[in-house]
C-alpha cells in the first residue's frame, strides 16, 4: 500500500466556530473508507476542507496529497491533482451547458498535466464512452450544468463527472441522499466500475443502504469533530443496530 | 412613431445604439420583438433608450429584451412603457444589467393595462448582476393594472455572482477567473440569443468572451 492522503490533526472552523477538532486519518491507494456519524458531527465540513471551500478556515494541522502540501494550494489546483468531491447538493448553473463546462474541466487539467485539450470531436467522443460505460443515457449534453434535473438525474451527473476526470481521491459527500433503490443502484456501480487500484474513495453517509453496494475496507465514526471509532465493514452493521447515541 | 398594420409581424435589433427612442402602435394580431444589446463601448458614456409600445388593436404580442453590459463610468437608462389599451395581447420584457466598475444603470419598467383591455398577459422581468461594490443599479417597475381579468407578473432581482456555483466549477478544475467569465457570460445569453441573425449573434458572444 502507498499512501495517498495523509491527514494529520485538523482543525477547521466556520464563522469562529471550530466543527473539526482534530483528524487522523491515513487513507492508501486502492482503498474505500466510509466517513459515518450524526448530523453536525462535520462529516461535510471534512470535504469541504478538503476540498479547499473558501467558507471555512482551517486552523491547525495538514493534509498530504500524495506527498504535496493540500492546504496551500487553490480549490482549482486540488481538483487538477485528483481530489473529486461527488456534492451532496450539486449546484445549478444557468446558461452553461454540459458540453462547455465539462469540456472546460477536461481541458484544463490537461493542460496542467501537460497535455494538448481534446478537440470537440475527441471531447464528444471521450463523453460517449464514459456514458456508455455507465449505462446513463446520452440527453443531458445540450442542458445547462444540473438545471432542472431531479435529485437523482444530479447525483447520476457527479458520477459522469467523475468518470470524465479520472480522480485519484473521490469524496462522496452523502451521494444517497434522496436516490431511490434504482438510482442508488446506477450511482453505485459507476462508483465500483471506476474503481482502480490507484484510486481511493472517502464515502460519507448516515445509512448502512449505500455501504451495501460500495463496500468499505475501513469505517470511521465521526462525532463532534473527532474520529472516535474505526472498525471494519462489520462496524455498519453494529451502528445501524446501536445508532450513535453512545458517542454524541 | 411607426404603426405595425394588422397581422403584421416586425423584429427591431439594437447593438451598441447610443440612443434607442421608439414608439410604436400595435394593431390588430401584429406582432413585435425587440432586441436592445449595449455592450462597454465609452468608458464614460451616457446612454438612454426609450421603448413605447401601445397596443390598440386586439390579439398584438410583443418581446422586449434588453441587455447592458458596462464598465467603468458608463451610465445605461432604459425605460421601457408597455400599454395595453385593448385586450387579448401579450407581452413580454427581459431587462438585465451587468454592471463593473463604477458602472451605473438604472430601469424604469412601466406596465399599464386600461380597465377594457381584458385577458392580457403581460409578464416582465428584471435581473442585474453587480460585479463590483462601486457600481449601481436603480430599478422601478411601475404596474397600473386596471382590468380584472388579466394575467401580469412581474420580478425584479439585483446581486452578485453565485459563489456556489463558481466553487462547484473550481472543484472540477476550472480556474475562479474563467468560472467567474462563463457564469458572466451565462447571464447574459438568453439574451444574445434572442438576436435572430447568426452571424451577429456569434459577433456578440465573441465580443462578449473578449470584453468579459
Amino acid at each position: 500500500m502507498s499512501e495517498l492522503l495523509v491527514i494529520n490533526n485538523l482543525h477547521a472552523s466556520i464563522q469562529g466556530k471550530e466543527i473539526l477538532k482534530g483528524i487522523n486519518l491515513t487513507i492508501g491507494a486502492g482503498e474505500v473508507h466510509a466517513i459515518m456519524g450524526p448530523n453536525g458531527a462535520g462529516k461535510s465540513t471534512l470535504s469541504a476542507v478538503l476540498t479547499g471551500n473558501p467558507l471555512y478556515e482551517v486552523t491547525e494541522g495538514e493534509v498530504w496529497l500524495k506527498g504535496k502540501n493540500l492546504l496551500q494550494m487553490s480549490a482549482e489546483q486540488r481538483a487538477r491533482e485528483g481530489v473529486f468531491l461527488s456534492f451532496q447538493y450539486p449546484v445549478e448553473i444557468p446558461g452553461v451547458s454540459m458540453v462547455n463546462f465539462m469540456r472546460t474541466a477536461v481541458n484544463e487539467k490537461r493542460k496542467y498535466e501537460g497535455k494538448d485539450p481534446l478537440s470537440a470531436t475527441e471531447f464528444l467522443r471521450l463523453m460517449r464512452e464514459k456514458k456508455q460505460m455507465l449505462d446513463m443515457a446520452d440527453k443531458l449534453n445540450n442542458r445547462s450544468v444540473n438545471e432542472g434535473f431531479s435529485g437523482g438525474e444530479k447525483k447520476k451527473n457527479e458520477i459522469f463527472q467523475m468518470a470524465m476526470l479520472e480522480p485519484c481521491l473521490r469524496i462522496l459527500d452523502e451521494t444517497d441522499s434522496g436516490l431511490d433503490i434504482d438510482a442508488l443502484r446506477i450511482v453505485a456501480d459507476g462508483v465500483n466500475k471506476l474503481k482502480t487500484k490507484d484510486n481511493a474513495s472517502i464515502v460519507i453517509t448516515h445509512y448502512q443502504r449505500l455501504l451495501d453496494y460500495i463496500v468499505p475496507d475501513y469505517v470511521h465514526v465521526l462525532a463532534n469533530g473527532r474520529i472516535v471509532k474505526t472498525g471494519d465493514k462489520s462496524l455498519v452493521a453494529e451502528l445501524e443496530e446501536k445508532g450513535y447515541a453512545e458517542f454524541e | 412613431m411607426l404603426n405595425l398594420n394588422k397581422g403584421e409581424h416586425k423584429e427591431l435589433v439594437y447593438i451598441n445604439s447610443s440612443q434607442v427612442d421608439i414608439h410604436v402602435q400595435q394593431h390588430a394580431d401584429s406582432v413585435l420583438r425587440v432586441v436592445v444589446i449595449n455592450l462597454p463601448q465609452a468608458p464614460d458614456g451616457e446612454i438612454n433608450h426609450t421603448i413605447h409600445i401601445d397596443h390598440v388593436e386586439a390579439g398584438c404580442h410583443t418581446e422586449i429584451y434588453a441587455l447592458a453590459f458596462i464598465k467603468d463610468k458608463e451610465q445605461v437608462r432604459i425605460h421601457t412603457r408597455m400599454h395595453h389599451d385593448v385586450g387579448e395581447g401579450e407581452s413580454k420584457q427581459v431587462v438585465k444589467f451587468v454592471l463593473a466598475d463604477q458602472a451605473q444603470g438604472a430601469f424604469l419598467g412601466e406596465l399599464k393595462i386600461q380597465p377594457n383591455a381584458q385577458q392580457v398577459s403581460a409578464e416582465q422581468t428584471n435581473r442585474n448582476l453587480l460585479l463590483s461594490d462601486e457600481a449601481i443599479m436603480r430599478t422601478q417597475p411601475q404596474l397600473e393594472i386596471y382590468a380584472d381579468d388579466v394575467k401580469a407578473s412581474h420580478g425584479a432581482s439585483s446581486g452578485q455572482l453565485d459563489e456556489s456555483a463558481l466553487f462547484y466549477m473550481q472543484q472540477r478544475g476550472i480556474d475562479a477567473a474563467t468560472g467567474r467569465r462563463m457564469l458572466v457570460a451565462a447571464f447574459m445569453k438568453d439574451i444574445v440569443e434572442q438576436v435572430s441573425d447568426a452571424e451577429q449573434r456569434e459577433q456578440l458572444l465573441q465580443t462578449i468572451d473578449s470584453v468579459v
